[in-house]
């Protein structure tokens, strides 16, 4: 019996170096970038890393300031392109950021990107004022109804995203979630392959009982307008577009408009699907299509007016 | 619990190192772990109807009893009948009540009067035709005096019950198999290696081979119409690969883990398909299920001893009687009889036993003659698979008919390349290994690191050829 104990513990020694080495080799599961906060309380990537994506076709890469994609070549005219894991966008190469499609629709501006999967709304106004110092003429946040329940602690406590407590109006950072463990798992790549492989995550996860009856959803919108009122005493609006993602809330758009916010609300109907089959992200098609309507929004006469308010230079 | 399982997997090192902690020499206790993990392994599928095998248990343990105390032949004869009617009774009832009233009510229709009769929503057992064969050989061989009725009732109930093939065989017979419940099991570490190694081989064929040849199987079989003739081919050659691979590896699994408990299970597949004519097929598929009919039937039966009509009768019963006991289906009694056809011709020209020895032995390759044997007795079992698998009767026959019009000789359609490549990497294998009890075994020739690879290798192609998890196709039977 010890003997084969002792093979089995060889055998298996074996199997998880040939087993490292080969999804490795293979990329069968992404690089996951590390993580860290910074002296603001915003959750960034540690900057200049690279790495793959899943099935290894492309590379992803976080700049030196944290953010995933390229940094402009100038920061004259610069458009700030924030939100969560639409922006982060490593599921697609470089050249499908939306900074990158919006860049050659609008040649005289520069973009910069500052995404990161998780990003609320709050938090993304939080990142908007660290990027004053970078004298931005304008910024895009992306959004979708998620981002606004995500932003508030009443509606939807979570301790890894950064929120508001309405009832006291503090924000609270995000926290880190088991940073170590975390770290072993993305490092221990065939561990991080079990682990997505077998939804190992969900054995942690209380069990939910499936009802296919559609129900409907509080809409909660006394909390986010109390989350926009927050917004608008603490934040400059004026200079920011709201990019609301297909379907969002109408009546979100229009609190946000009440509080001075431009507001574009994107359409995919009458088009050929924006997401990937397997996942609710945009592929580049998706991200060219959202950025031509953004495009076309800001150049618009009423638009242009908007960021010629921040005197571009030419 | 599935064999390809993650619950599995954390159940058998946990019984498994238990059941070795108790130690070999108290017997007991090691019957009661495996009664208790096989009731566990059984009800995790659904509890309620542990009831049945614990009720089948109890049935033929008190049977078994009484016969070995009556003497009076008429008596026996009681018992025995009890014990055939309350096992073929469960089993009739839940796998075969829908069947006969449908059949019935159809029947009625075709003369022009109507039945009423409602049918019920009945829930199959898992693996009820396997574990009722099995308690049926206790019987009928103790009313047979070949076996000593058993009075130790957790060894009965373990055997019964046992997990490794609770479900979906080898039906053990319970000479081979009860009086390893009442010896000391040896932790013998060259049988827990080889036992390991075959449920390697056996996950080979049930992930890699049987599922992703499902997939296609599936697409093709249920739209049978919008493909060509070769396509149709192609479907019916990739569910022959797909039952092989999901019967017989879930019985290289079965009879893997029952060595890691030091147990030796009746070998259940000696690859079929290299067989060189449909009676050397039959004596190498599911052989547990064959060798029971040809014993507590066929023989019973008169078996071939008798003239040319009861030859063909007795085999036409056998093979229908097969192929019923897969369920309830005309498709599976067709199959069956297109079997039997196969088959007698063979039989009335004393050429059923021709080929007993292993193709090509000793050879590396086939003579010509034996690759020509081989590959029709491969293509009449296709036909038959095409019965086998398809919903109705005329589902088959419109398949065939699609099959072989002119289109069988034009392009494939559906032409998975990397299925295809595994399929023929398994073939190769089967064929390198076909002089051990699974093509693996004698895997012993090559050097540690190499075997180790190679054993890597299958686990690499596991996780990357892993489909959707599918349920070993002979849980239904």
């Amino acid at each position: 019996m010890r003997k084969l104990l002792i093979n089995i513990c060889l055998f298996f020694l074996f199997a998880i170096i040939i087993g490292e080495i080969v999804v490795r080799v293979t990329h069968v599961v992404s690089d996951i970038p590390q993580r860290t906060i910074d002296e603001h309380g915003i959750q960034k990537y540690i900057p200049n890393q690279e790495g793959y994506w899943k099935g290894g076709d492309h590379k992803w890469l976080v700049n030196k300031l944290g953010w995933p994609g390229v940094l402009p070549e100038s920061n004259k005219n610069l458009i700030m392109v924030i939100g969560d894991s639409f922006i982060e966008n490593f599921m697609n190469p470089n050249e499908c950021h939306q900074s990158a499609y919006l860049k050659s629709n609008m040649n005289d501006y520069n973009f910069m990107e500052a995404g990161r999967s998780g990003v609320s709304f709050i938090e993304a106004m939080e990142i908007t004022k660290q990027m004053d110092s970078l004298n931005p003429i304008h910024s895009l946040i992306y959004l979708d109804d998620d981002d606004f329940y995500e932003s508030i602690t009443q509606v939807k406590p979570m301790s890894d995203i950064t929120q508001l407590d309405i009832e006291i109006n503090t924000i609270k950072y995000g926290e880190m979630k088991s940073p170590g463990l975390k770290k072993i798992l993305y490092t221990w790549k065939l561990m991080y392959y079990f682990y997505n492989r077998f939804q190992l995550g969900n054995l942690f996860q209380p069990e939910t009982l499936h009802d296919n009856s559609k129900v409907e959803e509080p809409e909660f919108t006394a909390e986010v307008i109390k989350l926009i009122d927050y917004i608008k005493q603490n934040y400059v609006t004026t200079n920011k577009t709201l990019v609301f993602h297909p379907n969002s809330k109408k009546s979100f758009i229009e609190i946000c408009k009440s509080a001075g916010f431009n507001t574009i609300l994107l359409d995919s109907s009458n088009d050929d699907s924006w997401t990937f089959d397997y996942d609710s992200h945009w592929t580049c098609y998706g991200h060219k299509r959202a950025a031509e309507q953004i495009s076309n929004h800001l150049l618009n006469s009423n638009h242009q007016g908007i960021l010629n308010n921040f005197n571009i230079k030419k | 619990m599935l064999f390809n399982s993650l619950e599995f997997f954390l159940f058998l090192p946990i019984v498994f190192g238990l059941y070795w902690v108790i130690g070999g020499k108290r017997i007991k206790s090691q019957n009661v772990l495996i009664a208790l993990a096989s009731y566990v392994f059984y009800g995790w599928w659904d509890w309620r109807f542990l009831s049945l095998i614990l009720f089948s248990t109890l049935v033929d343990y008190s049977i078994g009893l009484a016969l070995g105390k009556k003497e009076k032949p008429k008596t026996r004869k009681i018992l025995l009948w009890i014990s055939i009617c309350v096992n073929l009774g469960f089993l009739g009832f839940f796998k075969y009540y829908n069947f006969f009233i449908d059949s019935l009510i159809d029947s009625f229709t075709f003369f022009g009067s109507e039945l009423s009769i409602n049918t019920l929503n009945i829930i199959l057992p898992v693996g009820i035709s396997f574990y009722t064969f099995q308690t049926l050989s206790y019987t009928i061989d103790v009313y047979n005096k070949k076996l000593e009725p058993t009075k130790d009732f957790v060894g009965f109930m373990a055997f019964v019950s046992f997990f490794p093939q609770l479900v979906a065989g080898p039906i053990e017979r319970a000479t081979n198999l009860l009086p390893q419940f009442s010896i000391e099991r040896k932790f013998n570490y060259k049988n827990a290696v080889d036992g390991l190694r075959q449920v390697l081989w056996g996950l080979f064929k049930k992930i890699v081979i049987a599922d992703n040849c499902a997939k296609y199987a599936n697409i093709i079989f249920n739209n049978h119409t919008e493909y060509n003739g070769s396509t149709l081919l192609l479907g019916a050659f990739f569910f022959a690969f797909q039952i092989y691979g999901d019967f017989s590896g879930y019985s290289d699994i079965a009879i893997g883990v029952s060595r890691l408990f030091g147990f030796n299970l009746k070998r259940n597949f000696a690859f079929p398909y290299f067989s060189r004519d449909i009676a050397e097929f039959w004596r190498r598929w599911h052989i547990s299920l064959s060798t029971w009919f040809r014993d507590y039937l066929y023989i019973p039966l008169g078996g071939s001893r008798g003239g040319l009509k009861m030859k063909i009768r007795n085999t036409f019963i056998i093979f229908i009687v097969s192929g019923f006991w897969h369920g309830a289906n005309w498709t599976f009694i067709i199959w069956g009889a297109l079997n039997a056809l196969y088959f007698l011709p063979l039989l009335l020209t004393k050429k059923n036993r021709i080929n007993t020895n292993l193709v090509a032995e000793g050879k590396f390759f086939p003579t010509l003659k034996e690759l020509r044997q081989m590959a029709f007795t491969f293509f009449i079992t296709l036909i038959a698979w095409v019965f086998f698998r398809a919903d109705s009767v005329a589902h088959a026959f419109s398949y065939l008919y699609n099959m072989f019009d002119t289109s069988l000789f034009s392009e494939i359609e559906v032409l998975p390349s990397t299925i295809l490549t595994l399929v023929l990497f398994f073939i190769a294998t089967e064929w390198l290994g076909r002089n051990g009890q699974y093509a693996i075994e004698n895997i012993d020739f090559m050097k540690k690191p190499m075997r180790w690879a190679f054993y890597i290798l299958l686990i690499i192609l596991m996780f990357s050829f892993t489909g959707e998890e599918q349920q070993f196709i002979y849980f239904q039977f």
